[in-house]
């Protein structure tokens, strides 16, 4: 018996229909992207953009006229152009340590090299705004970026929440926005004006409220989205938060979501396994892992980064209900909200199983993997697996090794 | 392997996968060819392990953890919980009622805790690595070798040979490092009896006794546990051939 004549069998079959149904909003979502990258060209020139956090309260330097770009999603451009290493290396060389979020690294790399960088860079901001709701790093991420640009930092400091809020922490935190409330007046010489503020909290209400439906179709059997599709489309919400241009593409977005569903079409073609994903994914290889799985039937109808961008700002004074808002996200509220949060989604959603990226850069989104494999297994009945590796460094990601764990998984499950 | 209905072994053949698994999966069969006479044209196959996606020929091809399960089941069928050791990582699986895996845990993305770990050990303390665990068993005084990270143990090793430790005080340290490693691991699937061990690193009297010591628990090992993967994937081939 001879293997390359077995082989050969193999390629004469014709080709067949791709596992996955491609979304035509994505024409609609490039272009939107663009030219929100192209507003941050313009807004440095004219001395009006900030470098935001991802879950800032993007609502206030909105309302001040700024333009916000978000380091993060450069930080996802950079790993899916695959050229993390690179930009990585160029922060190893100024002394940053290589255990540091490759967020963090990419984008300080992309600031000491922007004409060896995708897109050449993000534009020089005016004011670096960061908030710990996230994790602890970006502080010293944007005090570095700071010294290398001289734009100033300001941090909206959300201390960990167990439970309730209570009212002194919800007081502090209000007093942080007030402070950045003068730091953003004084920064970009202009006065506040709350009506403003509540009008840009509508804004982002309404797009957030149509993401939300978005994610809740995939109750829908089949899953009218995959788990790329889902973290390619939150681009706008994440970015565009607040402006008319996030409702825009929302409502195309969620008009094909719900023509899918109507239809009975999944976001592949034949639904077998139906998994939960956590944590940011591997966006160097993000096509190539999910389209695999694809065509072994699996679909990722919910998972728990992009559900991270479903809170309403309350009506009322405006700085106290940013301040409830963005005090709750779930990753700043410890690991049981998050366990819960994961347990009802496998519960709404029907899912068989679920996978947990080991995340080496985010510290504090893996942080307790191991132990939320076991209570989600124990709660639920379904298993899971975690898989170790990165989101943006792919020198940290053994895709072998990824495969077999998922493939024993689904062994398991079919 | 190769195996008849009944589940009776007709041939089996073991090497290093090397550079090419495409060569090796040929090698593999042409072994198997020799040793049964038999022509494999028309028979199910069912691939395994990290080379398995390169055996594009095969009915099926199921990972290894599936496949370890049921070729262990099929051994000894009151075993709970398999410790798998190999070359390239490491796993613990929990047995199901079928031999089919529930819930299972790897080693991560570093060598520490897989027979490469004890490779690189025996080179530096220049014995063949056969001989490294029974000179483990000769130590009076086990060095203490801290680290799990293959890397890091090395330098450590270099410094005990530099401190004058003797090569078995040494070789039993590089064990206890080992077996506490991948004790961790087992207690993250949580370890029910009784407890099997399988890979080549099984063979290993040096690794079994420490391992056997932190688990408190005494470890069944099958007679040839490297081909308890490749059983459990021939005995799925004769389920998919069913």
């Amino acid at each position: 018996m001879d293997v390359k004549k077995m082989s050969q069998k193999t390629t004469t079959e014709p080709p067949k229909e791709k596992a996955y149904r491609k979304l035509y909003t994505s024409k609609l979502l490039r272009e939107t992207m663009t030219l929100h990258i192209l507003s941050t060209k313009t807004a440095s020139q004219n001395g009006r953009l900030v470098w935001v956090t991802s879950g800032f309260p993007v609502e206030i330097p909105v309302a001040f006229d700024t333009v916000a770009a978000y380091p993060e999603q450069y930080g996802a451009i950079v790993g899916s152009e695959k050229c993390g290493p690179l930009l990585c290396g160029f922060a190893e060389e100024l002394g940053f340590s290589q255990e540091l979020c490759s967020y963090a690294r990419s984008s300080i790399g992309s600031v000491k090299k922007p004409e060896q960088s995708p897109l050449t860079g993000l534009p020089i901001p005016q004011a670096l705004l960061a908030c710990n709701n996230i994790c602890g790093t970006v502080l010293g991420w944007y005090e570095a970026v700071s010294e290398m640009t001289g734009a100033p930092v300001y941090l909206v400091d959300t201390p960990p929440l167990e439970g309730d809020q209570p009212p002194h922490h919800l007081a502090y935190v209000k007093s942080n926005l007030e402070g950045l409330i003068t730091f953003m007046s004084e920064t970009f010489n202009q006065p506040y004006d709350e009506e403003k503020l509540l009008q840009v909290a509508d804004l982002s209400n309404t797009a957030v409220n149509l993401w939300t439906k978005s994610l809740e179709a995939c109750k829908n059997k089949p899953s009218p989205l995959n788990c790329a599709d889902r973290f390619l489309s939150m681009a706008p919400i994440v970015a565009l938060r607040g402006t008319q241009q996030a409702i825009d593409f929302y409502q195309a977005f969620y008009g094909e979501v719900k023509e899918r569903v109507k239809q009975g079409l999944g976001a592949i073609r034949e639904e077998r396994v139906r998994l939960l994903w956590d944590n940011i994914p591997p966006w160097f290889t993000i096509y190539n892992f999910f389209n695999t799985l694809a065509k072994k039937g699996v679909v990722f109808p919910a998972d728990s980064y992009t559900h991270a961008w479903s809170a309403n700002i309350p009506r009322g004074e405006a700085l106290e209900s940013i301040a409830q808002v963005y005090s709750k996200i779930w990753l700043n509220k410890g690991l049981s909200a998050k366990i819960d949060k994961m347990c009802n989604l496998i519960k709404d959603y029907e899912l068989d199983g679920f996978v947990l990226f080991s995340v080496r850069s985010c510290k504090r989104y893996s942080l307790g993997q191991m132990v939320t494999k076991e209570v989600i297994t124990r709660r639920t009945g379904v298993p899971g697996v975690i898989i170790e590796g990165d989101m943006v460094d792919s020198q940290q990601y053994n895709e072998a090794q990824a495969e077999t764990r998922v493939d024993a998984l689904l062994e398991m499950i079919l | 392997m190769l195996i008849d209905s009944t589940g009776k072994v007709r041939a089996r053949y073991l090497l290093a996968t090397g550079a090419s698994a495409k060569k090796s999966i040929q090698r593999c069969l042409d072994e198997l060819v020799s040793q049964s006479k038999q022509d494999l044209s028309g028979i199910t196959m069912i691939s395994t392990g990290y080379g398995r996606s390169q055996a594009n020929f095969v009915s099926k091809s199921v990972t290894e953890i599936t496949c370890h399960g049921i070729g262990i089941h099929s051994l000894n069928k009151e075993i709970q919980t398999l410790i798998d050791v190999g070359g390239q990582d490491s796993k613990v699986i929990r047995i199901g009622s079928n031999g089919r895996p529930t819930d299972f845990e790897l080693n991560d993305k570093c060598s520490a805790g897989t027979g490469r770990f004890l490779e690189v050990m025996a080179q530096v303390l220049e014995i063949p690595i056969q001989e490294l665990g029974s000179l483990a068993l000769k130590a009076k005084s086990p060095s203490v070798i801290s680290s799990t990270c293959t890397v890091f143990a090395e330098s450590e090793v270099i410094g005990r040979i530099g401190a004058g430790d003797t090569p078995a005080n040494i070789a039993a340290g590089i064990h206890k490092a080992m077996a506490a490693k991948i004790a961790t691991l087992s207690q993250r699937v949580g370890v029910v009896k009784p407890v099997a061990v399988t890979g080549g690193v099984a063979l290993n009297p040096g690794f079994r006794f420490y391992l056997a010591k932190q688990l408190q628990t005494e470890l069944w090992v099958p007679d040839e546990p490297q081909y308890t993967g490749a059983l459990g994937a021939a005995l799925l081939a004769i389920d998919t051939h069913e």
